[in-house]
């Protein structure tokens, strides 16, 4: 495991110092050595956090040994296959349906919570008055209720024969709109769900942004003439990148293996529309009880989000340590 | 002439906002009225109709709920302080030190939020049962700093690398031991962002479902496993469900509202320094 | 009240020398000037006698005692820093009581509040002691983290530009007060600045940093007039000093110099004493430095005086400089205030040469200058 692996080079470097200083304090009675408490201390503090993650990290590796079995609760054995696993799933349509199905989902919904986000952020921050004071406070709420709870509560209302939302599109003459029923429509729904859980997320995240914002920049482009367009462009957005940049990590990377809310709206249904690689996964393994089969599906996903991942966060690092420079 | 433009302005922006509100809003408030109506009404009325409070009756005091609901604090708040305890020094290490390979740590970490549950959850259910935390708090807490403590260790990360490192160095010669140092001067300073991320955290927390879902089964049931249990039955009482739903908001809410004033100071990345 | 010594000290961060063999001696309540330019290795060295830093080789010893294993908090010394390092959620009251807050240093509050209260009466901060250090301005900041030092009985003060952000009124008044704290308290003191007035006005020895080396050690007098290069040459003084490159001819007993732009030649008055260490150093390249006091000019032209062109004219608060240009030479000298000249108008230069100073052209070293015997007398009469 490349975490374990770490601190043991850590720790084996340690070793070797505290070796060596002992040979050299023999020869030159050494003072320049930094004291051991202070060398260990970087080691130590990030122990317990580091132990607590590690013993997550077994599981990692046992699912890719996993994967490559035939491995089912149903069966008292099982037997290493080695890639058929892999292969089967490489060559099947269900596959691909997912990886599909998970693509849009993320892309739809990071994107609207992204853009929403962001814009309802700025309009909190330019215009300071006591509504939108209340509002600051009052739109983390949606955050707060658990998805699968949010989304029967949405359903209730969306509800073809009683639903609030029903009743009041009958006002202006729509009618039985098929939300999570239809296909053409349930992927919408499974978005506006998860938009409405989560712009507050990015809002936060933009807000605060947008708040530690120094006024200098700001000042002199108001002297140099900027318009609000170029001002935004080329001063404010850069400087809330790292901000931008953690939200965006957060919520595609959850949206890419998104499974309570689809599986609380249709279980992925109807039919196969929302069968993203989350659920697909868990249904391989849970329900059919293809334990090793179901794996690659997920550590497919697992691979995707991680390489997509990596390159976000080194962009935030460098935006974090460009805005933080430029003070 | 400038002045109505930015007035008009002014009123197209807050009335964007209103309709965000609106959006955001009418789901909660709309779930709380449904806490007063009785199952009866629940079809045939809207928004008038004669208020009860059966469903809290029913909910609170005749069904398991509150004992789910003491499940959720104690696993989700449990989680919250572990990752308090080892992720603050963690983040104190990940922005002090420079040590080989620091990147890719504090990258690690980060990375366990997203390893997708379900990856995680299978291996762990079989683990778990043989290890015999299966079904236990312990087992839910220690796997909950997954969610948990990632956030958490980056945004304090964050305001670490904010605080000189010569303050700690004027405090030593000042006189005061590294301990003194970590609770008198950096703690204090680091306050928004641990209580902000501290919040997220705990909703995180209190809203994971994969997890209990798979790896606990009846003794620890936090309310997001036992809310689906309110519609696997054949009847379902709406009316309690808002009940379930708008209660198990509530330590949240409740949270956000104590660290209001932190809570977008702390999220700041990349900040001026005070 | 402590002896401070270097030894050897050599302290790197990474590939990065900062310190290369430091050997310095500061002697119990000497007020002692660490002077250089930016990224010497100053702050390096204030650092590694506090101890916040350790260095991999050489011995770091406060009042003879080997203090190199010994944490910054026993070492009771204190700092002043660059950036003020002040603690920002305390107000500048406590940030000030602080040290004697600590448990090695800890006061009860009367004595805490008296001495905080005098500190802020020094420093004239007394009416901020409510506020925060954001709500201050730089100099303010710059006197709370005075106080915090000075609220203190240590071993060292240790101060690093402490007064580089205060305004010229206020600096002055502070540099007197500074002094007159230090004779007082009998501490020793180390102070680094770039201002070469105030090196030479507060330092009993100055040490010249560069690229983490020593280069000179001495008074400040010594050093202004006896620099052992070029470097410290330019360094001290202000304006700077010209540094003139010529050629070297001894005919007879006589020594002529000639300038390497152009073809004007100068006897050199006689000296036997700078005659002899001429000839001893065998240099035919040199570098003559002349202080731009020591530079005269007239708009008229007169005998022996070198025919160059206004270059520029600056007033520098009481007076004001004139370079001269001559070819791609460029001359600096002092001029009162008020003077009616034009750019490029012809002016004419005359070297006092009785006071120069001689370096080798290769190696920038310093040769020998005129009435030096003079100068090491002062010194060691300053020195005794």
């Amino acid at each position: 495991m490349p975490l374990l692996a770490l601190l043991l080079s850590g720790l084996k470097e340690e070793i070797r110092m505290k070796k060596e200083s002992k040979t050299a304090n023999k020869n030159a009675g050494d003072i320049n050595t930094v004291p051991f408490k202070t060398r260990a201390r970087p080691y130590l503090i990030v122990t317990p956090a580091l132990f607590i993650t590690i013993g997550i990290l077994i599981p990692f590796a046992m699912a890719i040994y996993f994967s490559l079995t035939s491995y089912s609760f149903r069966l008292p054995t099982y037997s290493f296959i080695g890639l058929k696993n892999w292969i089967t799933i490489v060559k099947s349509s269900e596959f691909w349906h997912a990886v599909w199905v998970t693509l849009k989902y993320a892309f739809f919904t990071t994107v609207v919570e992204m853009a929403l986000g962001l814009g309802i952020a700025i309009l909190l921050n330019n215009n300071n008055n006591r509504f939108t004071k209340i509002l600051k406070v009052v739109l983390v709420f949606p955050l707060m209720i658990a998805p699968v709870i949010a989304t029967i509560v949405w359903q209730l209302m969306l509800n073809n024969s009683v639903g609030i939302v029903e009743k009041l599109l009958n006002v202006v003459g729509v009618y039985n709109f098929p939300w999570a029923a239809s296909p053409s429509t349930a992927l919408l729904t499974a978005v506006m769900i998860d938009v409405w859980v989560n712009t507050a997320f990015v809002i936060l995240l933009a807000l605060a942004g947008l708040q530690s914002l120094p006024k200098s920049p700001f000042e002199s482009a108001k002297i140099d003439g900027g318009s609000a367009l170029f001002t935004f462009r080329n001063l404010t957005l850069p400087m809330l990148k790292p901000s931008l940049y953690i939200a965006l990590l957060f919520r595609l990377m959850a949206a890419l293996q998104e499974y309570a809310i689809i599986f609380a709206l249709t279980k992925g249904g109807p039919g196969n529309t929302l069968m993203n690689l989350s659920l697909t996964a868990y249904q391989t393994g849970f329900q059919f009880q293809k334990f090793g089969a179901a794996l690659p599906y997920i550590l497919v996903l697992w691979l995707f989000i991680n390489t997509v991942a990596k390159q976000i966060v080194k962009r935030q690092r460098a935006a974090q340590k460009q805005a933080l420079g430029k003070d | 002439m400038n002045k109505s433009k930015g007035r008009l302005s002014a009123i197209l922006q807050n009335g964007l906002l209103v309709i965000y509100a609106i959006f955001a809003l009418f789901p909660l408030v709309w779930m709380v009225i449904l806490t007063f109506k009785a199952d009866s009404q629940m079809f045939t009325t809207t928004f008038i109709f004669t208020p009860t409070l059966d469903n809290y009756n029913e909910v609170l005091f005749k069904s398991d709920y509150v004992k789910y609901f003491i499940d959720s604090i104690i696993v989700a708040g449990g989680a919250v302080i572990v990752s308090i305890l080892a992720g603050v020094p963690a983040a104190y290490a990940l922005a002090r030190y420079d040590f080989k390979k620091k990147e890719d740590i504090a990258f690690q970490i980060l990375s366990f939020k997203f390893a997708p549950e379900i990856l995680v959850v299978l291996p762990l259910f079989m683990i778990y049962q043989k290890l015999g935390i299966y079904d236990t708090y312990f087992g839910l807490i220690w796997v909950y700093q997954l969610i948990s403590m990632p956030l958490l260790i980056w945004v304090v990360r964050g305001y670490f690398e904010d605080i000189s490192v010569e303050i700690e160095h004027a405090a030593q010669v000042d006189g005061y031991s590294w301990w003194q140092i970590f609770f008198k001067m950096l703690l204090p300073l680091i306050k928004p962002g641990l209580v902000a991320a501290a919040l997220l955290a705990f909703i995180f927390a209190w809203n994971s479902f994969t997890f209990p879902l798979m790896l606990s089964g009846t003794s620890v049931q936090p309310i997001t496993v036992a809310a689906t249990k309110y519609l696997a039955s054949d009847s379902v009482h709406y009316g309690q469900m808002a009940v379930a739903a708008t209660v198990s908001a509530l330590p949240a809410v409740i949270f956000a509202l104590c660290i209001q004033k932190h809570l977008v100071r702390g999220l700041s990345f990349g900040a001026v320094k005070g | 009240m402590a002896r401070i010594q270097l030894e050897k000290v050599t302290k790197k961060f990474g590939n990065v020398t900062a310190l290369n063999g430091i050997d310095l001696d500061v002697k119990d309540k000497e007020f002692f000037i660490l002077f250089g330019p930016a990224g010497a290795g100053k702050t390096t060295m204030l650092n590694n006698i506090a101890g916040i830093q350790i260095p991999e080789e050489g011995v770091v010893k406060i009042g003879g005692e080997v203090v190199n294993q010994i944490d910054p908090a026993h070492r009771n010394t204190a700092m002043v820093f660059e950036n003020y390092a002040l603690y920002p959620h305390m107000n500048v009251y406590d940030n000030i009581a602080s040290p004697l807050r600590s448990p090695l240093y800890k006061k009860d509050e009367e004595t805490i509040k008296k001495a905080v209260d005098r500190v802020a009466k020094m420093m004239k901060i007394d009416y901020l002691l409510e506020r925060l250090p954001s709500q201050l301005s730089n100099g303010q900041k710059q006197r709370v983290a005075l106080g915090r030092a000075l609220v203190r009985e240590p071993n060292v003060f240790l101060m690093d530009e402490p007064l580089a952000h205060l305004d010229a009124k206020l600096r002055n008044a502070m540099r007197t007060e500074l002094k007159e704290i230090q004779v007082n308290f009998e501490t020793t003191s180390i102070y680094v600045t770039h201002d070469f007035m105030e090196a030479m006005s507060l330092g009993d020895r100055i040490a010249i940093v560069d690229h983490g080396e020593i280069v000179q050690i001495g008074t400040g007098d010594a050093i202004y007039y006896m620099p052992c290069n070029e470097f410290v040459a330019q360094l001290m003084g202000d304006p700077e000093i010209n540094l003139i490159p010529g050629t070297l001819k001894k005919k007879e007993n006589k020594y002529f110099f000639t300038l390497d732009e152009g073809v004007a030649e100068y006897q050199l008055p006689a000296e036997e004493d700078l005659f002899k260490k001429l000839e001893d150093s065998e240099s035919e390249k040199v570098d003559l430095g002349l202080r731009p006091q020591h530079v005269k000019y007239s708009f008229e032209p007169m005998e022996g005086f070198l025919k160059c062109t206004v270059y520029s004219y600056e007033s520098i608060g009481n007076k004001s400089v004139i370079i001269a240009q001559y070819k791609n030479l460029q001359i600096r000298m002092i001029a009162p205030n008020g003077v009616t000249l034009k750019l490029d108008q012809d002016i004419y230069v005359n070297f006092l040469l009785e006071h120069s100073l001689f370096f080798r052209a290769e190696t920038k070293e310093y040769i020998s200058r005129y009435n030096e015997a003079g100068i090491l007398a002062l010194e060691k009469e300053q020195e005794g």
